[in-house]
């Protein structure tokens, strides 16, 4: 608090929230410190570190680093420099809560533009700090989406739930929703802190995708940044999958209740604003074991298919179960059966028919087994063919749409 | 007349009819406590049915697997049916403790006394197995989903066995609250439950030896089938 007041009033914002990320913050900080030296030199700036109880000395790298030789890497001299705050956050430990703490600084500081990037990033380069900011600044946008390049099969709860979903339901084409970096202005700040969510799914990974969908329906003005490749500390994939799922899943899911009267009025989609120079880069190759996956799915056909009957048509069910019997050569989950499958959670979920966490939990076999389906079927294809790929499969996710609509009426009828 | 009529026959005969007459208006109020129940018991059978048809308990229940148990129970009747059935004869059963008391026959009284004192016993161990079947429907599908996702082959028997121990053991709650065998229901919860646990640790240590040595060196010492997938 003494902090704040001694700073009295900033013009922008770089929150990175943390947790035992001792090893990779420093890069990330020091990405920043140059990005706002090089590109905002006269605007008095914060770095905030919202720290979530690191036991690996994260805030005290945060405090350590600093640039010793700025002028090897600037041509111009910074005018302002930039403040470091490195405060751990209150509240149910994750990644919103770590958020709320930064948009509480921004909020006391009265700052102008604000972005948040991950902790664990290997792939940020100082030009990330002017894409997220500078919309705001200059373009007078009040949401920045990340757009990366991402390894074909990395970002696949992104690319085969949150993208389709998000860009059938809101008509906006965001193509990563939940990228975890994100530029924003300090009005939108102050909206999002006015929420009263803290003490949901919104607080843990459902952040990401709050976030998004909160700038949309309420007409924010969005856009989004090409920021190049984005490479994590590769600790990630060890994190529990199903958390992960009922965690921004059942947020997209809760936001759509939010939400229903903004998208059953959106038709289509259409793209947004995109800044950036769009270039080709070089990604690590990543590691999938198809066979475990496929037997993973065949094991969730086998003991939860009766659960699943709960949120799905009988017919969708008996297609799950042919396709447990098929060998690896014919695995195929279609773009409309698991377009299907998703409304049909989404609307399980609504009406409340099973325990919602034990219904999202249940839904990582099928997730699974249609990622083992992708897997297979993009094997051989470039990025390109990837990305179209993922394209059919938005329009599919566009298809489906009336029959939510629909359905989402129906039961709202029936509750009048 | 015959002497020892009067004193054998008739003045018995007078004591049965004056103990008849004064029994008779408790007989006949008992009979009455008893129509007014059974109007009181249908009245709230009906109520019980209407007000849980309008808090939609139907969906609750079948949700909650109440409805699942009742029909493996070879109940086809809805919960809410049960429950306004059963509302209607607790109102009955107390009408009929009120009439039967009404009788003022001492060893009826007594055996009253001891139901009354019985029967918060009864009500909170049903209390008991209801909550047990709630939790263990619960718990149950909990562990099934988490052994499905961390793809355990032994998903569904792990589901079951969670299941059926979290029933067992509020069953040993319901009954040791009735007083039924209180030792003997808890040691045979003990055994049970203790010889489960042998029995599935020797099956897996003798039957699936080689099994458990290849999964613990898996997990201790091979990354080789580690996805890499960032799912975010």
């Amino acid at each position: 608090m003494q902090q704040l007041e001694a700073i009295g009033r900033a013009e922008i914002l770089i929150g990175i929230p943390s947790y035992d990320n001792a090893h990779t913050i420093a890069h990330v900080v020091k990405a920043v410190q140059i990005g706002l030296a090089k590109y905002f030199p006269d605007k008095k700036s914060v770095i905030v570190n919202s720290d979530g109880g690191s036991k690996d000395g994260t805030m005290q790298v945060v405090r350590d680093t600093t640039i010793d030789d700025l002028q090897s890497i600037l041509l111009r001299h910074r005018v302002e420099p930039v403040l470091k705050i490195a405060t751990p956050y209150h509240g149910i430990p994750g990644k919103g809560s770590a958020f709320r703490t930064i948009f509480e600084i921004a909020k006391a500081l009265e700052v102008d533009a604000c972005a948040v990037v991950d902790s664990d990033l290997r792939s940020i380069t100082p030009e990330w700090v002017e894409l997220l900011i500078k919309p705001v600044v200059e373009g007078g946008f009040d949401y920045v989406a990340p757009l990366y390049h991402r390894h074909k099969y990395d970002g696949t709860i992104t690319n085969s739930i949150v993208y389709p979903l998000t860009r059938a339901l809101y008509g906006k084409r965001i193509r990563q929703p939940i990228g975890g970096d994100f530029g924003f202005s300090g009005r939108l700040a102050s909206f999002y802190l006015m929420q009263e969510v803290w003490e949901s799914d919104v607080a843990r990974y459902g952040i990401d995708i709050w976030m998004t969908t909160t700038a949309i329906a309420n007409g924010f003005r969005v856009c989004q940044s090409f920021l190049g490749a984005k490479i994590h500390d590769p600790k990630d994939p060890g994190a529990d999958l199903s958390a992960m799922l009922y965690q921004v899943v059942g947020s997209a899911f809760d936001l759509m209740e939010t939400y229903a009267p903004v998208w059953s009025r959106v038709t289509g989609s259409e793209p947004v604003p995109t800044f950036g120079f769009q270039y080709t880069v070089g990604l690590e190759p990543v590691a999938v074991n198809v066979d475990r996956m496929i037997d993973k799915f065949r094991l969730g056909v086998k003991e939860l298919a009766g659960l699943w009957q709960e949120a799905l048509p009988s017919g969708v069910v008996e297609e799950l179960k042919e396709l447990e019997q098929k060998g690896r050569e014919e695995f195929s989950f279609s773009d409309g059966l698991w377009s299907e499958i998703v409304c049909r959670f989404a609307l399980a979920v609504r009406e409340k028919r099973v325990y919602k966490e034990h219904l999202l939990r249940s839904m990582t076999p099928l997730y699974i087994g249609r990622t083992a389906s992708f897997v297979l079927e993009t094997e051989e294809s470039g990025a390109a063919e990837v990305e179209e790929r993922i394209e059919q499969l938005c329009r599919t996710f566009e298809e489906m749409k009336p029959l939510l609509i629909g359905q989402w009426e129906h039961k709202e009828g029936r509750e009048e | 007349m015959i002497p020892g009529v009067e004193r054998f026959i008739i003045e018995p005969a007078e004591r049965f009819l004056e103990k008849v007459a004064l029994f008779l208006p408790n007989l006949f109020s008992s009979l009455l406590i008893l129509a007014v129940g059974a109007c009181a018991a249908w009245l709230t059978k009906h109520i019980v049915l209407r007000i849980l048809r309008m808090m939609k308990l139907a969906e609750l229940s079948e949700r909650s697997g109440v409805e699942g148990l009742l029909l493996k129970g070879g109940i086809r009747e809805p919960f809410a049916a049960v429950a306004g059935r059963l509302a209607g004869w607790l109102v009955f059963s107390i009408f009929i403790l009120i009439s039967l008391s009404t009788l003022t026959v001492p060893a009826v009284e007594r055996l009253l006394e001891r139901m009354l004192l019985y029967l918060p016993n009864l009500f909170v161990a049903l209390a008991i197995v209801v909550i047990g079947v709630l939790l263990a429907n619960f718990f149950g599908r909990a562990a099934l989903i988490a052994s499905v996702n961390a793809g355990l082959a032994m998903a569904g028997l792990i589901g079951k066995t969670v299941k059926l121990a979290v029933f067992l053991f509020t069953l040993s709650v319901a009954l040791e609250q009735l007083g039924i065998g209180k030792e003997t229901v808890l040691l045979a919860f003990g055994i049970l439950f203790g010889g489960v646990v042998l029995a599935l640790a020797l099956a897996f240590g003798l039957g699936g030896r080689e099994a458990a040595q290849s999964y613990i060196e898996k997990k201790l010492f091979s990354e080789e089938e580690r996805d890499d997938i960032h799912h975010l």
